[in-house]
């Protein structure tokens, strides 16, 4: 096994205010691990941190991918090398059609190996098998989706973008049960020894589908636990009253 | 009716007693009346040289009466008609000075009239060149009779390799009869030696329906002032612009939507995006009379800023007489979203393909009612060429 995503004490502050108080984590090539923890503790701060949002500053720490220091580099360059960010909160782009924005991305992501011709098959073909309707390709990205079409798109572009390193921000929250298992099937086929994924949830009906291989607990900008899939059944049973008690005592 | 000749006559006398502008007055505030070539009183000024240009309409439009050709031409050959129009559609609220010079001397332009109930199928297409300076008066008039359609783009540029300076004050009248339909897309285009001031005002009839697609590009400065006059009942307007500006062009505008009548429509919706030093200002001004009971009257100024030296100032003006209206106008001045930026780059592109989506999602909302779609198309890829050059000489003043 080779590790392909290390976060070494990693301390970021947003607005002048720190949020990640020192978090390590490693993720192997080829596995899941889960990232949970109550609202505020930090989440999405450290899948944005991984992006690279501009807004979010790493005071300390390192961030390693393939054990190269992304600190340094911009989002776009680390969307190339293959990190993908699976937004908690997809933005719209008025104006903008999925197509194009599609064709655009990977075209971008894939160079001169982007096979131009095969765009509209690849295309018609990844958003039949997450059950996306053909009408999204001329629709404005996340434009008046509904919450759980905005998940979908998402995915979508992760099986057309191939990443390395997926890190899904509650991509489960929003989607009806029917949807949860399509989606969850998609990321189980994108799964393989290539692939690592951060699959940030509440819930751990989602790690029925996606079987973990580590899950961590994210209390306050710390995690406080890591442990197997038991400790996600553990926390949906006792919640996070137990380790917020730990931070406030330590 | 007014004789050309008369309204000639007293348009010299009213440019030679009106005072040339100065930043004081409220017109020119925004836009120093030092920035346009000075012209020389007592005498006309010297004239430059501009070509006209047009695509033939077919034999069975020009059987039915449809006319499309220079104005010197027209009025040789139909100087009852454009005796009818030339010069009729009453005097506008801004640059009064320089409308009254265009009419004094202008004697060239585009005549394009549709007569009662002749629905030309096809877009025509015209344009006007620009070749020397100092200065050129260009009129356009346009006349769609009743019931009838017509689609016209109207092109505006300057021949290839011109770089004098060139002021262009160019005066366009729009009648538009009972019942007929206009769809007038405007390209400017000139080139950056030029100065434009430019005067429309259109006249809607009953149940006239007006579309109205200004794009702006080129200039290094202009200077317009859009009158919609919604005269009969019913009459409907969509006004919509798209101005692309950047090195230091200046662009300033003023819209009226004139709501004389009862059940009468407008939205006016102007996008613009700015680079570099560019700026806009924009005043648009809502006047419902008050025998305009049920009218509706909508609009907007959009504005998105590509860089720090970018700037634009938009000022909306309401003068409501009649009770039972519907109007609303909105205003909105910002730089490209840095979340839908992030979001962009997240997939991989960069920064500068980021922007491009951006501003390319940001003039979609007009550039898809352009009825033309070779050219909405063209005007798609125009806009991302001029984003590509003018982010490649920001880096190289970076560097
Ligand atoms: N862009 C930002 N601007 C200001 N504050 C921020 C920003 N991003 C995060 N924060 C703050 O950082 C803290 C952690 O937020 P974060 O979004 O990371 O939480 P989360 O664990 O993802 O929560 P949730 O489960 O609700 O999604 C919160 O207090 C939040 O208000
Ligand atoms: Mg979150």
């Amino acid at each position: 096994m080779s590790t392909l995503l290390e976060v070494n004490n990693l301390h970021v502050e947003v607005e002048g205010k720190e949020i990640l108080k020192g978090i390590s984590l490693k993720v192997e090539k080829g596995q899941v691990h889960a990232l949970m923890g109550p609202n505020g503790s930090g989440k999405s701060t450290l899948s944005n941190t991984l992006m690279g949002h501009p807004k979010y500053k790493v005071t300390q720490g390192q961030i390693l991918f393939n054990g190269q220091d992304l600190t340094p580099l911009k989002t776009d360059a680390r969307a190339r090398m293959g990190i993908f960010l699976a937004f908690q909160y997809p933005t719209a782009i008025q104006g903008v059609t999925v197509a194009n924005f599609m064709r655009t991305a990977m075209k971008a992501r894939f160079g001169e190996a982007f096979q131009s011709k095969e765009f509209r098959k690849t295309l018609k073909g990844a958003m039949a098998s997450l059950g996306v309707d053909e009408s999204f390709a001329t629709r404005y990205v996340n434009d008046g989706f509904s919450g759980g079409e905005k998940k979908r798109h998402e995915v979508l572009q992760m099986a057309l973008l191939k990443p390395q390193l997926a890190l899904m921000d509650e991509t489960d929250s929003g989607l009806d049960i029917d949807a949860l298992r399509t989606v969850s099937e998609g990321v189980n086929r994108l799964r393989g020894p290539e692939l690592g994924i951060l699959l940030i949830t509440h819930y751990q009906r989602l790690l029925n589908y996606i079987q973990p291989d580590a899950v961590h607990v994210l209390v306050d900008g710390r995690i406080v636990r890591s442990g197997g899939k038991e400790l996600a059944l553990e926390l949906e049973a006792k919640g996070y009253a137990p380790y917020e008690k730990e931070t406030v005592a330590s | 009716m007014l004789m050309v000749e008369d309204v000639r006559k007293t348009a010299w006398e009213r440019y030679e007693s009106l005072p040339w502008p100065v930043r004081t007055d409220e017109e020119w505030r925004r836009t120093d009346p030092k920035l346009l070539p000075a012209l020389p009183a007592g005498e006309k000024p010297k004239e430059g040289a501009f070509q006209t240009g047009w695509e033939t309409p077919a034999p069975e439009l020009i059987r039915s009466g449809v006319i499309l050709t220079d104005l010197a031409t027209a009025t040789k050959q139909f100087p009852d008609l454009v005796q009818e129009y030339l010069f009729q559609t009453g005097e506008p609220g801004q640059l009064k000075k320089f409308v009254a010079l265009h009419q004094a001397v202008a004697q060239q332009g585009l005549f394009c009239y549709v007569p009662d109930g002749v629905k030309v199928e096809l877009p025509l297409r015209s344009w006007i060149e620009a070749i020397s300076g100092p200065a050129i008066f260009p009129h356009l008039a346009i006349v769609v009779g009743k019931d009838s359609e017509l689609t016209l783009v109207d092109e505006r540029r300057s021949a290839p390799g011109a770089a004098e300076p060139v002021l262009s004050n160019e005066m366009a009248e729009i009648f538009v009869g009972a019942g007929g339909r206009l769809r007038y897309v405007h390209l400017q285009r000139w080139n950056s030696a030029t100065t434009e001031l430019f005067t429309q005002r259109a006249i809607l009839e009953k149940e006239a329906q007006f579309l109205n697609i200004t794009v702006g590009l080129g200039s290094k400065l202009s200077k317009a002032n859009v009158e919609t006059l919604l005269r009969g009942p019913g009459a409907h307007a969509d006004l919509l612009g798209i101005f692309f500006g950047a090195g230091k062009q200046h662009f300033d505008f003023h819209t009226l939507q004139d709501h004389q009548a009862p059940n009468t429509f407008s939205d006016l919706l102007y996008k613009c995006a700015l680079a570099d030093q560019a700026e806009l200002v924009y005043t648009g001004l809502i006047r419902i009379a008050k025998q305009a009971q049920k009218s509706n009257a909508y609009q907007a100024n959009r504005n998105l800023l590509l860089s720090q030296g970018a700037k634009a100032d938009s000022i909306p003006m309401l003068e409501i007489e009649a009770d039972d209206v519907r109007c609303t106008h909105g205003v909105a001045v910002g730089p490209v979203d840095e979340e839908q930026a992030f979001y962009l780059m997240s997939r991989g592109l960069s920064a500068t393909e980021s922007e491009r989506l951006i501003v390319e999602g940001f003039f979609e909302q007009i550039l898809k009612r352009i009825p033309v779609g070779d050219l909405r198309e063209q005007l798609a890829e125009e806009i991302v060429t001029r984003l590509s050059t003018h982010t490649e000489t920001g880096k190289e003043t970076l560097t």
